[in-house]
């Protein structure tokens, strides 16, 4: 993956900026009273406290732990001994939906659901791929249902994390009404850390662009305290664990 | 709006609604979060990690800004530099006009409103919409957020309908879900057809360049994902070392704001989008702002200031704060935090005097605050800054030379209360003073005071002393009749006739 530089030619706030960082790099120092550094500093207390850092649950904890977090966040959740009856769940869930359009990740593991055979007819499913821009947004702004794949899943937070790239659009866990997330439950984590250093160790040029840790439906309690729900994001959120 | 912090309350305090919302809402807020806490268990290790985490940002702060803007822009995004409120405008106001920009979608950035930024871009004849439910109302209803975390507090459901429906074109009911599914199809739309997307920014990850924003409604996302130029405002102390301090800071900032283990999301950006995204922005800006800021550094009583996670845990304590509501603080910061944040903010810290003066410095701050800001300490330097420089009040001032006098010297003091025991009796009413003259008069309004003692501990003590020394170990049964008097006389309460 290469970062795409859009730059238009430099002009005078491209110009300004080297020396406006410089000078408020130099003010910053000033106000501390000491030089610029150059060295990076030595950082002890860096992450969490240890006693959390080695905090681990047995699989049976993690998923009772995730299910209950997702639960009261909102959201639906089932554990499946196996594969076959997670893809059966989400496929009777789209058909009992009757929505028109569904829009799922372009994931390998999703190809091999070959969900489309089980539509309805009358029922599309998109898949996301390298597509024009306003041509995916479209797609994504008709589906009622997003299907994605979690990169990771967190027991103690009830979290599902989802990183972007061109077969994984951030769209899909967020404009349809109504997300499946399949998490196989070897990639359900006890922590949040044991995720995020996942991004920590990982070499510049695989960043993906966006990250995005979701713990249930979209809500809002700004309205008289009273909680709504689905508010801009998905509303109706599943978290299908299998294994 | 009024001009003090006094009128302003004032103007509150008669506004019997809002206190309820507030009360209510503060409540809530508050108990999410002990039980959060209590839930997650050693929690003073936690706001000790996360104090020492921001700590040790803050005092190599150039260090981490430098390594963020290096990484940030190796992934492609461009990092501006802002010294002051103008030069962040402008520099947004540039970006839109090199991408022909007619609209600008928000998500809730409280630097934003520190910038004035919607009133900017609105003189320069671009369309900002907030897409956060209470911004978007309050934008709507033309007022500023009285709540760091709910920022449309002070409305109710009736209230909300009625700026809702002349959006709307039609009367809406007074139904939440009405309202809400209102919003959401009409900021789609905003969203889908927005030139900028403009963020702001609640930590960012110095290793990797990234921005790190907590939101519970998914605007921020739609923000960062649909337009094709992001624009993110940072103030300069945003910033952690890692993505391991990002679990510090999500411990702590979901908690102590509404009780949350996690928001609903917690979105970490990185660059634009790669070329082969097909969703994203293909530009994306970050402004780094000063804005007074450095100010506070290199101050050892207001450092620590730049540690704030801005999660209102401090608003939701305050015993003022849960009485007068944010907008009678008179600026984009309310509460604790924005009583000593404003002044702090600004070189002309003597305008915004009066906040630190709307507190009981009781602490509740502090103890609720996720990386114990010693909010309380502040407050008085503030007042003891105010009173060295010089402060104007006539009355104060005589007030305290005439203490000292008095104080100075326990003849006269003895002297000036036996005057005063008859002087009380002039003003006495029903066996208490009410009068409201002079100096008696802000106590009197809503208090009275109760005379002083026919005889004072002072002159009583000879006597008091000799019942001590004679016996301490079993009490003097006159005594005793005495205190069990006292007792049974303090169970009724301290009525008086009125």
């Amino acid at each position: 993956m290469t970062p795409d530089f859009r730059t238009s030619a430099p002009s005078k706030m491209e110009s300004e900026t080297e020396t406006r960082q410089q000078a408020f790099l130099q003010n910053i120092a000033n106000r501390l009273g000491r030089a610029v550094l150059q060295e990076k500093p030595l950082h002890p207390d860096k992450g969490a406290p240890r006693f959390w850092q080695e905090y681990r649950l047995d699989q049976q904890a993690r998923i009772e732990l995730f299910c209950d977090n997702w639960q009261k966040a909102g959201g639906i959740v089932h554990h499946f001994p196996h594969e076959r009856e997670a893809r059966q769940f989400l496929v009777q869930s789209v058909l009992d939906s009757g929505a028109r359009k569904i829009l799922r990740q372009d994931q390998p593991e999703l190809a091999e659901w070959k969900l489309e055979e089980s539509l309805r007819e009358g029922q599309k499913l998109v898949c996301w791929q390298a597509m024009e821009r306003t041509q995916a947004l479209a797609e994504a702004a008709e589906a009622k249902i997003g299907i994605v794949v979690a990169d990771y899943a967190v027991a103690c937070t009830g979290s599902v994390v989802v990183a972007s790239s061109a077969q994984k659009g951030r769209s899909v866990s967020l404009l349809p009404p109504t997300l499946f997330v399949i998490v196989p439950l070897d990639r359900l984590k006890t922590r949040l850390g044991e995720v995020l250093t996942v991004f920590e160790n990982r070499a510049r040029s695989f960043y993906p662009a966006g990250i995005h840790i979701i713990s249930g439906p979209s809500r809002s309690a700004d309205i008289e305290n009273d909680l709504t729900i689905g508010v801009h994001g998905p509303g109706k959120v599943y978290a299908l664990l299998f294994g | 709006m009024k001009d003090s912090v006094r009128e302003r309350a004032q103007a509150a305090l008669q506004d019997d609604y809002l206190r309820n919302a507030v009360k209510f809402t503060t409540e809530r807020l508050r108990s999410g979060k002990q039980s959060a806490a209590a839930e997650l268990g050693h929690w003073e290790e936690w706001r000790e990690r996360g104090r020492a985490i921001r700590l040790h940002t803050i005092a190599h702060l150039d260090y981490y800004l430098a390594q963020f803007a290096d990484n940030a822009r190796q992934q492609g995004a461009h990092v501006h530099f802002a010294f002051t409120k103008e030069e962040a405008v402008a520099i947004t106001l540039e970006i839109a006009r090199r991408n022909k920009a007619r609209s600008v979608v928000k998500s809730k950035s409280m630097v934003s409103e520190e910038l004035h930024m919607n009133e900017a871009l609105a003189e320069a004849g671009i369309e900002t919409v907030e897409t956060d439910l209470g911004e978007y109302i309050i934008q709507l209803a033309n007022e500023p957020p009285s709540h760091i975390i709910i920022p449309a507090i002070h409305k109710n459901k009736e209230q909300i309908a009625e700026v809702l429906s002349r959006e709307a074109g039609k009367q809406l009911p007074a139904e939440t879900s009405v309202l809400a599914q209102f919003a959401r199809q009409k900021l789609r739309q905003k969203f889908l057809q927005a030139d900028i997307g403009m963020t702001g920014c609640n930590f960012a990850i110095a290793e990797s360049g990234s921005i790190v924003l907590f939101e519970n409604e998914g605007n921020a996302r739609m923000v960062s994902t649909l337009p094709r130029t992001q624009i993110t405002l940072m103030g300069m102390e945003r910033i952690i070392p890692t993505w391991a301090d990002l679990e510090v800071m999500a411990t702590l900032l979901p908690r102590s704001a509404t009780g949350q283990k996690l928001t609903v999301y917690l979105s970490g950006i990185t660059g634009p989008k790669r070329t082969e995204d097909s969703d994203g922005p293909e530009e994306l800006h970050i402004i780094i702002i000063d804005n007074g800021r450095s100010l506070q550094l290199g101050d050892p009583d207001f450092q620590e200031l730049l540690n704030c996670i801005r999660c209102g845990a401090c608003l939701n304590v305050c015993p003022v704060y849960r009485q007068i509501g944010g907008h009678s603080y008179g600026s984009t910061y309310s509460g604790p935090i924005g009583a000593v944040l404003t002044p702090a903010l600004v070189k002309n810290a003597a305008e915004w005097n009066d906040i630190a003066y709307a507190s009981s410095l009781c602490g509740a701050c502090y103890e609720a605050c996720p990386v114990k800001i010693p909010l309380h300490d502040m407050l008085v330097y503030l007042r003891h800054r105010t009173v060295t420089k010089g402060r104007p009040d006539l009355q104060e001032k005589l007030g305290m030379k005439g203490f000292r006098y008095l104080m100075s010297d326990y003849r006269r003091l003895r002297k000036a209360l036996r005057l005063g025991r008859v002087g009380q009796k002039l003003l006495s009413r029903n066996g208490v003073i009410k009068a409201k003259l002079g100096p008696l008069k802000g106590w009197h309004r809503y208090r009275h005071t109760q005379l002083a003692a026919e005889q004072a501990f002072r002159d009583n003590w000879p006597v008091l002393k000799q019942e001590l020394n004679r016996s301490l170990a079993q009490a003097d049964p006159r005594i005793e009749e005495r205190l069990q008097a006292w007792v049974a006389k303090r169970e009724r309460g301290n009525e008086y006739d009125a």
